[in-house]
């Protein structure tokens, strides 16, 4: 909606932009960002952490490398300790043979300086993802002529509902504002069974996978109040701008973090286009 | 009937003129009717007296009519009225036996003075209302106009106490109030959405309006349901006497109105029509995308008048409006207004009224998207029926009462989603609202001595949020903390599932220091049942409206006011400074990232809260002379504080402007020639900037304060400016005029948002996808501006 009504003013209101100055505010102490992913996939637990910049600082990111890092399940002795690996530039698993187990609920523990970060996750179970096929489509509203592909697969949980496919095209993350792919089950969910059709227009030949994450429900609403951050132009149709909610609580420290805990399962499928048929890949 | 509105003593003249001409027999009376020549408007109020002899004159009635007891014939009569030419007619005894008719010309001043003479010049200080602004239909159409187009609600901005929410847009906020605490009404049935273009035109076609009132601060008790203010819009009655019509062609959009008599002189009729070719102009595009789109609004609205006997009269009036805006063949969205009412009012005696209005009020939208995977309608409708019946009765110089009942019936159907076929979306459907609301209102006015007057009143709201419905359940009765349901509970057709009740005192006081000089105070307490969740400043067509509930409760507010009101130079100048405080309770904000527009359960989403606001206006107006208009400026803080946003600490909502300065001029060069300047300076919206920037997700996201809307847009300020030609010549019965106008004169770049993102290459416009890959990637602000130096041109005609 809010889209549309920039169209009427472009259309119609002689809309103009350009850049200016203005003086804005600086960070009042230091700003800890967390992003920490714990899945049934070794490869992407990891917990980055850095330090948010004033505005206009334009610096590349402060990494915090010297925190102590640790995923734990409540109630059992169980810990499972992480490192600071340079080549990645966020905390690895010491581990790696440690990974997310369905109806496990996971505790990440942070302690950085005098400050202690706690969140909590529930590894949910995966809904299943049968296969991917893509057909031709001409050009209509709303979406450019090419290759789309439909995801088919079965949810049958009656709760916890919340779900998220990034897509990977040809090695790279569709990573724009534009490519978040979060849906609930406002909507019902059979259309996952009658096929899931992604808004992309893909070439011939190019290899796509689809990965997909079922959220506990404070991470599903991290990322879509990040989305909503990203589209925010500052006008009277957008809300006024906060900072998307974290599930993480600053238990001990002044220092309020900002960031998520993904407990997480994955799975995924690729595909590659031919010019003619469907060819699924697992 | 608004005889309430009138100052005491002038509908006690009226009517004593009146009655006090019928004690004569006909023989000895020369019987007569004002009229306006250019409308031919009965004019009530006028003087009519024998020369050398004013002791003896009367008055002319309510439908413009008098009696005068006759001297010796021929006899020379006087007829005068402020603002039109004073007529002077010898009388010969033949007239007796006729019915004469006076028709009276505007004196060649500006259109202003004339109207602002309906009332009486010392109104404004012997009066005993606060917070009330009448601006005359024909002075809002003087005032420099976005793309030409005279817009009602925009001119309201230009008063104090009314601030924008930002450029271009007829969203109001009044005292501290958010737009949905503005009750609009169109010859009293509410207007729902009263706003064209998501908010840049409101509904209203000036051609087809007779008056606006505002009332900001103390509101009679007859009138109820809404916060911060009443806009009370009445469309224009036709003229009795032969067709009249007037229009005209303005750069987005034509207008017509026509009125007369209908079937005979005691019935008339007045239709206007108004439509934008914004989509014409669109055909006219190189770009095929553009061609392929459609974007229009247009309005319809009548009124008819039955005089049917000397004490009853009928109207019925419509409006009906419609925007579309279509993109290719394929997707649609629209949204209109249906308002239909009918009043009726009848004299029971010369001191007693009675007022029946009955009412309907529909606003509907849909989208459409015709897509073989994934189309839909989506569509939704809310409705508001009344009926409303007041008896006013005079009773003696002093004391005027009235009492009433109001009934309104709220219902807010499905917000539903319907799949086309083949389409995987699936449908959906909200549970209907519906709300009962039934009040009974008193109120009084008494003189207590010719300085001291005081009116009371009280309404008493009943509210009952009815069925069919489902209400869910929620751990410790909280929506609010985890969201979860426990059950959920279903309600027959008008089965009750949660009353709520208030009593809504208003109390006003006038104090006149002197014939130039009063003090006024009030104090005004308001219920409202219904209001929109959205926490975004500007209205939009798909807004949600949700009623009070078992987990929304209505909205509070308290006003008091002082005023100190000041005439001088013979009337020709009117002061007033205003201060007030207002208090508001259980006002909502949502929650971050909350989404109501499908939601069952809005109560999830909801916060709630208090909040207050105060300020002071000053106004200076001139009403007559060649040159008029008035200087405004208001300082005025507003302020939210709501468990939830902020860290719970007080907030201002982005109309907060502290000082706002409205500059209205309007000057007359000849009869010919005629020039308006408007200037608007007001504080920068109260909005939050990013203090930072972190990465999260593989995005560069800005880091906002806790803090809401700390920082200020820059000062905004406009200069507008029009001239206008019209045929001085009176006489023609085709009447031309031409105004041309330009909206931002000095071309201030005032913002209409910040964009906070990242510039690849120091150009704004710069696409690595298109333009090649990125050199530099900093973050910077874009700024959105509108309508810098914007010329338009209307030509206006009557007939």
């Amino acid at each position: 909606m809010k889209r549309l009504a920039i169209i009427v003013i472009g259309f119609l209101l002689f809309g103009c932009q350009e850049e200016v100055d203005l003086p804005l505010a600086t960070i009042d102490g230091i700003v800890p960002v967390i992003e920490a992913e714990w899945t049934n996939e070794p490869i992407f637990n990891e917990v980055k952490m850095s330090l948010a910049q004033n505005y206009f600082d334009n610096k590349e990111p402060v990494i915090i490398a010297d925190a102590t890092v640790s995923i734990s399940i409540p109630g059992t002795e169980e810990v499972i300790p992480f490192i600071f690996v340079n080549a990645s530039n966020s905390y690895k698993p010491v581990s790696d043979r440690r990974v997310a187990e369905v109806g496990e609920t996971y505790e990440l523990k942070i302690e950085w300086k005098d400050n202690l970060y706690v969140s909590r996750g529930l590894m949910l179970e995966p809904p299943t993802l049968d296969s991917l096929t893509y057909k031709f489509e001409e050009e209509r509203i709303f979406r450019d002529e090419g290759y789309y592909i439909s995801a088919y697969g079965k949810i049958p949980f009656k709760e916890d509902n919340f779900y998220r496919i990034k897509i990977i095209q040809n090695d790279t993350l569709l990573n724009d504002r534009d490519d978040y792919l979060l849906f609930d089950d406002t909507f019902g969910l059979t259309f996952f069974e009658e096929g899931l059709e992604l808004n992309y227009a893909f070439k011939a030949k190019d290899r796509i996978r689809l990965v997909l994450y079922r959220l506990n429900e404070p991470v599903y609403d991290y990322f879509n109040q990040l989305v909503g951050l990203l589209f925010t132009d500052g006008g009277l149709f957008s809300p006024p701008p906060q900072n998307p909610d974290t599930n993480i609580v600053t238990q001990r420290g002044n220092d309020q973090a900002e960031g998520y805990f993904m407990v997480s399962p994955i799975i995924s499928q690729s595909i590659f286009i031919n010019e003619e048929e469907p060819d699924p890949e697992n | 009937m608004k005889i309430q509105s009138l100052p005491f003593l002038g509908v006690f003249l009226l009517f004593f003129g009146g009655f006090s001409s019928s004690a004569f027999s006909q023989s000895q009376v020369l019987n007569g009717t004002i009229v306006d020549v250019n409308n031919f408007e009965p004019m009530p109020g006028a003087s009519i007296y024998w020369e050398g002899d004013v002791s003896t004159g009367v008055v002319s009635d309510l439908e413009g009519k008098f009696s005068i007891q006759i001297r010796e014939l021929p006899d020379r009569l006087i007829i005068s009225f402020v603002g039109y030419q004073t007529s002077n007619r010898v009388i010969n005894p033949k007239d007796l036996d006729k019915e004469l008719k006076f028709f009276l010309s505007p004196e060649e001043m500006s259109l202003d003075e004339i109207i602002i003479q309906e009332v009486r010049p010392d109104e404004q200080v012997k009066n005993l209302e606060t917070g009330i602004v009448r601006l005359p239909i024909e002075s809002i159409k003087n005032i420099p106009a976005l793309f030409g187009e005279v817009d009602l609600l925009r001119s309201l901005q230009l008063l104090p106490g009314v601030q924008t929410a930002g450029e271009g847009t007829t969203g109001l906020f009044v005292r501290g109030g958010s737009a949905d605490q503005n009750l609009i009404q169109i010859d009293g049935a509410p207007v729902y959405n009263a706003s064209h273009f998501f908010g840049f035109f409101s509904v209203f076609n000036p051609d087809a309006l007779d008056q606006v009132e505002l009332y900001k601060g103390n509101m009679p008790a007859s009138f109820g349901g809404r916060l911060s203010s009443l806009i009370d819009v009445s469309l224009k009655e036709g003229n009795r006497e032969q067709i009249h019509g007037e229009g005209g062609i303005g750069t987005i959009s034509s207008r017509i109105s026509v009125d007369g008599p209908l079937f005979n002189n005691n019935s008339t009729f007045a239709v206007s029509a108004r439509r934008t070719y914004a989509d014409v102009f669109l055909q006219l595009s190189n770009d095929e995308d553009l061609r392929n789109n459609r974007l229009n609004f247009h309005d319809l609205s009548g009124k008819f008048t039955f005089y049917l006997n000397d004490r009853d009269k009928l109207s019925i009036s419509s409006y009906q409006g419609r925007d579309f805006l279509g993109l290719d063949e394929d997707f649609g969205l629209g949204w209109a207004n249906w308002v239909s009412s009918m009043q009726w009012n009848r004299n029971i005696s010369d001191t007693f009224f009675f007022d029946l209005t009955g009412y309907h009020s529909e606003y509907k939208y849909f989208v459409e998207f015709d897509d073989p995977e994934a189309g839909f309608e989506w569509k939704n409708r809310l409705s508001e029926s009344g009926i409303k019946a007041q008896w006013t009765k005079l009773r003696g110089e002093n004391l005027q009462t009235y009492w009433g009942v109001h009934s309104q019936y709220y219902h807010f159907a499905p917000i539903e989603v319907n799949p086309a076929g083949g389409s995987a979306v699936q449908p959906l459907a909200t549970n209907p609202k519906n709300g009962i609301l039934n009040n009974i209102f008193a109120g009084m006015s008494y003189n207590f001595s010719s300085k001291l007057s005081a009116e009371a009143g009280l309404r008493w709201g009943l509210y009952n949020q009815v069925g069919p419905g489902v209400d869910y359940l929620y751990p410790d009765d909280n929506p609010g903390e985890n969201e979860v349901i426990l059950d959920s509970l279903s309600y027959k057709s008008f089965e009750s599932i949660k009353f709520y009740q208030g009593l809504e005192p208003r109390v006003a006081f006038r104090y006149l220091i002197n014939d130039q000089f009063s003090l006024k105070t009030a104090y005004n307490r308001n219920f409202q049942y219904l209001q929109i969740a959205s926490n975004s400043s500007a209205g939009l067509p798909i807004d949600r409206w949700i009623l009070a509930g078992r987990y929304v409760p209505p909205i509070r507010s308290d006003q008091v006011s002082l005023g100190l009101f000041h005439n001088f130079d013979d009337n020709r100048w009117e002061f007033s400074v205003e201060g007030y405080y207002k208090d508001f309770r259980n006002i909502i904000d949502l929650k971050n990232g909350a989404n109501v527009l499908f939601a069952d359960n809005v109560e999830t989403e909801i916060l709630s809260g208090d909040g207050w606001a105060y300020g002071l206006e000053f106004l200076l107006r001139k009403n007559v002379g060649k040159t008029t208009g008035w200087l405004a400026y208001t300082w005025s803080r507003t302020w939210r504080q709501i468990e939830g946003v902020s860290l719970g600490q007080k907030y201002n909502p982005r109309y907060d402007r502290p000082h706002d300065l409205t500059l209205v001029l309007n000057h007359e060069f000849s009869p010919a020639w005629s020039a308006g300047l408007t200037f608007v300076y007001t504080t920068g919206q109260a909005v939050s900037f990013p203090i930072g920037l972190y990465e999260s997700d593989n995005q560069i996201l800005s880091l906002y304060s806790e803090f809401r809307n700390e920082d200020r847009f820059p000062n905004y300020h406009r200069m507008d400016a029009s001239i206008s030609w019209k045929n001085p010549n009176k006489g023609k019965k085709w009447r031309g005029s031409w105004n041309f106008s330009i909206y931002n004169l000095y071309g201030r770049k005032n913002p209409f948002a910040y964009e906070f993102r990242e510039i690849t290459n120091g150009n704004i416009n710069y696409d690595p996808d298109v333009d090649g890959p990125a050199q530099t990637v900093e973050p910077g602000i874009v700024m959105t501006y509108l309508f810098t130096f914007l010329p338009s041109i209307t030509y206006n005609f009557q007939f």
